[in-house]
């Protein structure tokens, strides 16, 4: 990039080690918007003498001798990223996916525009720049071909890492037209390939991590390893947000291989929270000292939440709050008070953990008035500049590797832990791994925000003539230091637009709510919960309303593609076929530009305890690269909704968080994963997102089963599936 | 067997008087309990102590208060997985006994279970035998009452064919003793160690009867 | 000093003889493939074969393991083609990946013992390894096809790889 002017030593050598070019080579390295400049050359004496301009940060490398490097930009939390970025890209680079290298980018939005791996954004966010990165490159190959032939480049065309003359049948392996290809400029409005030809794109490719992730060999952010690296663990302040009184390190500093402790004070958001950390020569030496310590914490200044103070106050202020408006058309509020049966309920769901299987840990290593940081990390362009910032350091001396992520669903997109990290090995002046425990992670937070939903509404004539919709939770957009005072944008989230078109007296607003409760994106977010409240109240009008709940919803939803998708679910789950003794229940939710139907069918086992039997789940996510990997994606997604629905809530006492490990936040097994059967719609819609969006439907459509089975209504989350 | 006719003759206690507390049988003791089945003959006067039904009722009732604690019963479930907690909860990770008590597959005992308990609070207890009973002698606690508890114990067919000395010789078991140190927040037994002991003795060597009940 | 048998290599240890076996394979041997999630034997992602059991080595001393045969994810097998490992790869069982170590070995002393296991079986077998990504519908799928590469011993020395289609 044009100002980057120093310090290219040590992670541009070290990114060229990485994806182990030899000879010259061609770095395409695409600014967004795509713009014609395009390619690079870096020759073998350059390697060790590189030039400032030279741009490192490439999407595509390829060397002399033909072996190609394409980066994943996004992390890889187990979306499938390190598949699906190039399987996009070598759909119009016409390479062959199984003779290429694939490596993770560092974090740098100048380069790679957002990578922040959230949102379900990894495709829909960059597919189109993807594509056309990938078709410029084989353009830019083909002409380099041409010119050295002499020929039209309209007579060449790129098939497996070569180009063709088609006439003749000669060809040049890549390698041999990067010199050539450097030079060029790079074409404008290059032509994409119609879905109708692609060959990679669509289908259900094997993942490249797979055979990394059977034999141990796949690097996570834990097992990375550098030189002279020393291990910590910290004792943070309970509270989250409380500060440090005094400690004693004597006890901890007697146990042989703890070698420092040390007051720290790590950003939470926009507070800040301090620990004591410990550093050792392992990481269960840094443990022991750890439970050594003496510490007097202060925790003043905020509030010590309890559990059911938080529900209480949402319930009271919305009662009595009307609270900020986000949508409102006609006039429900009549309607409602004319209405002679109102419907009014209230829903709950808890907070969350987000529990990865892997526990937070990050590596740094400061030295010299530079930073560079290894870890499981969802936004390595936040963290360079969120450090950058933070430790007063230009954002090119700031560089932020990723490693595989055991996990991420939100939690590793919060920047404390790399903060953390960072300012151990800047106090020690030695490159450090800081380990959360698992009940470090547990009761850290931040989490999903507990939330209770307030829903009126009214049906006249087998139609619905009024629908109100108030939500009470903490904004997690304030924890990111937006304005306060508006309306929490995310209260619309899980509910289909389609719905605006069709009710025609409709309000829908926030009662602002706050606690001193980290909060942060939990898989699919706000979707996640306010999915329940949306889809259960829709199923209760249904009811009341007299109506079948599918067909009552196909009313309702007029856009076609939605109609579509009803059809689909209707069909594959048998809907109209249902027998006597099982329970069927639907619940439709957009997320992330993808819209979602789950049929969720429950009965009773021999026991008499609830069995859910089958979920089909419908997906409209537009254009898409790998089935398999969004089936993935759709499987798990419903164990974790299944989780937070029947097993899972964080509770707080006093402001202390009350669950510490699985063994008081247990996860489901493999026992309860239920059986799922997925279609996906086929249209030429934009791509939306796979990670999340199945898994907001899944609740309701649960409890809306149970509902048809037992005509018990599930209102609070968790519930207890075997109790019912 | 001259015993077997007078326990019949009161009515209290059916067939051979044996006893297990215990968790766990291993094939060794099952071999030597077969050995000595035929030496066994409780007396009047065994071992100097006089048969008391009163008395040894009583006994029985404290030592079932013991074996109903959740130290105790928590392995000795009516159904084929263990049990967790001060609650009795069904063992989480759906663990079942497998053939011979051990756990089954890759879900056996000692895979978490270490020779000794592991430091801090819902840590797995530990001894080096941990196990629930077999598959073929289930010594159910669960559910049962004293009579049927005290019945089942006695019962030579049930409680792995042990003889009166091997019942005595039972609470000595380091898989018995385990139920008075099973690691950080566990509720222990209703009384100590060697309080059971007593009594365990009191009621075999006092005629190992049965309450009503 | 203490003498532990990994992957069949013999290591000298000196450490701490109640330190987790999980933290000296990975801290001090330096094998990461086995890994930390919990601490307290919940979750089984620290799972390794100790004897041939599937041992969780988060709560093992190494003393526990001192002079007796230790196996982890790293030593399953010479290329990454036990039964197990290829089923896995077979369908794409893994998201995330973290807990499949785990998973994994778990999985290999199900089909040692019981070569052909029912559903039942497989539940009563893995319930101990938690999957957060809930990848349990493609374990239980891919436990089936380990148990027909087992049988057959069909497959051996293919390796998936992007370019093939999973069989779904």
């Amino acid at each position: 990039m044009e100002n980057i002017t120093e310090a290219i030593s040590l992670s541009r050598r070290k990114f060229l080690k990485n994806s182990g070019l030899t000879g010259a080579a061609l770095f395409l390295g695409f600014y967004l918007p795509v713009s014609a400049k395009a390619g690079r050359i870096i020759t073998d004496t350059a390697l060790n003498n590189l030039e400032p301009e030279i741009e490192m940060n490439a999407w595509i490398l390829i060397d002399t001798s033909g072996k190609v490097t394409l980066v994943d930009h996004r992390a890889e939390m187990g979306q499938g990223s390190f598949q699906s970025v190039p399987q996009i890209i070598s759909e119009e680079l016409e390479v062959d996916l199984a003779n290429i290298k694939v490596i993770f980018a560092e974090g740098n939005q100048k380069k790679y525009g957002s990578q922040i791996t959230g949102g379900s954004s990894t495709i829909r966010g960059s597919y189109k720049n993807l594509l056309t990165l990938g078709a410029s490159a084989r353009e830019l190959l083909i002409q380099a071909a041409a010119a050295k032939w002499n020929v039209p480049a309209s007579e060449c065309y790129a098939k497996s890492g070569h180009v063709f003359h088609k006439p003749t049948g000669r060809s040049f392996h890549y390698g041999e037209l990067v010199v050539d290809a450097s030079k060029l400029e790079a074409p404008k409005n290059v032509k994409l390939k119609p879905r109708s030809e692609y060959t990679l794109i669509g289908k259900p490719l094997h993942r490249r991590d797979t055979p990394l992730k059977t034999n141990g060999s796949a690097i996570f952010g834990l097992d990375k390893r550098i030189p002279g690296l020393v291990f910590a663990v910290v004792e943070r302040n309970p509270r989250m947000r409380g500060t440090l009184k005094s400690f004693d390190e004597s006890a901890a500093l007697k146990i042989p291989g703890v070698k420092k402790v040390l007051k720290i004070k790590m950003a939470v958001f926009g507070t800040y929270r301090e620990g004591v950390a410990v550093v050792a020569d392992s990481t269960w030496t840094a443990m022991k000292g750890r439970k050594a310590l003496k510490v007097e914490w202060d925790d003043s200044g905020f509030t010590h939440m309890d559990s059911a103070d938080i529900y209480s106050q949402q319930e009271e202020a919305l009662k009595t709050n009307e609270g900020l408006s986000l949508k409102k058309q006609g006039d429900p509020d009549s309607m409602l008070s004319n209405a002679e049966n109102k419907i009014d309920i209230m829903y709950q769901t808890p907070y969350q953990a987000h529990a990865c299987m892997e526990p937070l840990n990050c590596i740094a290593h400061y030295q010299e008035k530079k930073l560079e940081i290894w870890g499981p990390i969802q936004a390595p362009d936040w963290v360079q500049s969120f450090l950058s910032k933070e430790m007063n350091l230009p954002m090119e001396d700031v560089v932020v590797n990723m490693t595989f992520l055991g996990g991420g669903f939100g939690r590793k997109a919060f920047l404390d832990y790399p903060h953390e990290a960072t300012l151990i090995s800047k106090e020690i002046g030695l490159p450090v791994q800081v380990t959360w425990s698992r009940e470090d992670d547990m009761t850290q937070g931040p989490y999903r925000p507990g939330v209770t939903y307030h829903c009126e509404g009214a049906v006249a004539n087998g139609e619905i003539s009024a629908f109100k919709f108030r939500m009470a939770g903490q904004n997690i957009d304030h924890w990111q230091g937006t304005e306060r005072g508006k309306p929490n944008s995310s209260t619309t989230e899980g509910f289909l637009a389609s719905y605006y078109d069709s009710i025609k007296n409709l309000s829908i607003a926030d009662v602002p709510f706050e606690t001193p409760i980290p909060i942060m994106w939990w898989r699919s977010v706000y979707a996640s919960t306010n999915g329940f409240a949306y889809e259960s109240f829709m199923d209760e009008l249904a009811i009341a309303a007299g109506k079948d709940p599918l067909d009552f919803r196909r009313s309702y939803l007029k856009d076609e593609r939605v109609q579509k998708q009803i059809d689909k679910m209707e069909e594959i789950s048998g809907w109209k076929n249902r027998k006597k003794n099982e329970g069927y229940g639907v619940a439709i939710t957009e997320c992330f530009s993808t819209t979602v139907g789950q049929v969720v069918k429950v009965s009773r086992d021999d026991a008499g305890k609830i069995k859910i039997d089958q979920v089909w789940v419908v997906m409209d996510c537009g254009w898409y690269v790998n089935p398999d990997i969004i089936r993935a994606q759709v499987e798990g997604s419903i164990v974790m909704a299944l989780g937070a629905a029947t097993i899972h809530e964080i509770t707080f006492k006093d402001g202390l968080v009350q669950q510490k490990n699985f063994y008081d936040y247990n996860m489901p097994r493999i026992t309860n994963a239920p059986p799922v059967e997925l279609y996906i719609m086929e249209n030429d819609g934009a791509a939306g997102g796979v990670g999340e969006p199945g898994l907001p439907p899944f609740t309701p459509a649960l409890t809306n089963a149970i509902f048809d089975l037992t005509g018990k209504r599930i209102r609070k989350l968790p519930f207890d599936l075997t109790a019912i | 067997m001259k015993l077997h006719s007078e326990i019949k003759s009161h009515n209290y206690l059916p067939g051979k008087t044996m006893i297990v507390l215990t968790l766990v049988f291993s094939m060794i003791a099952l071999t030597s309990s077969m050995k000595y089945k035929s030496d066994f003959h409780m007396s009047d006067t065994a071992d100097g102590v006089k048969k008391d039904s009163i008395e040894s009722v009583k006994a029985f009732m404290k030592v079932y208060e013991v074996l109903m604690s959740p130290r105790c019963m928590n392995c000795h479930p009516a159904g084929d997985a263990p049990l967790q907690g001060d609650d009795n909860h069904v063992h989480t990770m759906n663990v079942v006994r497998g053939p011979d008590g051990t756990g089954l597959y890759a879900a056996k005992c000692s895979n978490c279970h270490q020779p000794t308990n592991v430091p801090g609070l819902h840590t797995p207890p530990g001894n080096p035998k941990w196990q629930l009973p077999p598959a073929n002698m289930k010594m159910v606690f669960q559910g049962k009452s004293p009579r049927q508890l005290a019945l089942q114990i006695m019962n030579y067919n049930l409680n792995g064919h042990r003889n009166k000395a091997q019942l005595l010789e039972h609470s000595k078991d380091t898989l018995v003793k385990v139920a008075w140190n099973m690691g950080e927040g566990r509720t222990p037994p209703p009384m100590s160690y060697s309080a059971f002991v007593n009594v365990w003795n009191e009621w075999i060597n006092k005629g190992g009867y049965a309450p009503k009940q | 000093m203490i003498s532990l048998n990994v992957n069949q290599k013999t290591y000298q240890v000196d450490v701490d003889p109640n330190m987790p076996l999980l933290w000296v394979i990975r801290d001090i041997i330096g094998l990461t493939g086995t890994k930390y999630g919990c601490g307290v034997a919940q979750c089984g992602a620290c799972t390794v074969h100790l004897n041939g059991e599937a041992v969780r080595s988060c709560v093992t001393k190494v003393s526990r393991a001192e002079g007796q045969k230790i196996v982890t994810i790293e030593g399953l097998s010479a290329n990454n083609d036990h039964p197990v490992q290829r089923a896995w790869q077979e369908i794409d069982v893994p998201q995330c990946g973290y807990c499949h170590s785990g998973q994994i070995m778990s999985a290999a002393v199900l089909l040692r013992e019981n070569p052909n296991p029912t559903d039942q079986d497989i539940d009563e077998a893995m319930s101990g390894n938690i999957c957060r990504c809930g990848t349990y519908l493609r374990i239980r799928k891919a436990i089936h096809i380990a148990a027909e590469m087992q049988k057959t011993k069909s497959n051996t020395g293919q390796t998936k790889n992007s370019v093939s289609p999973v069989k779904i």
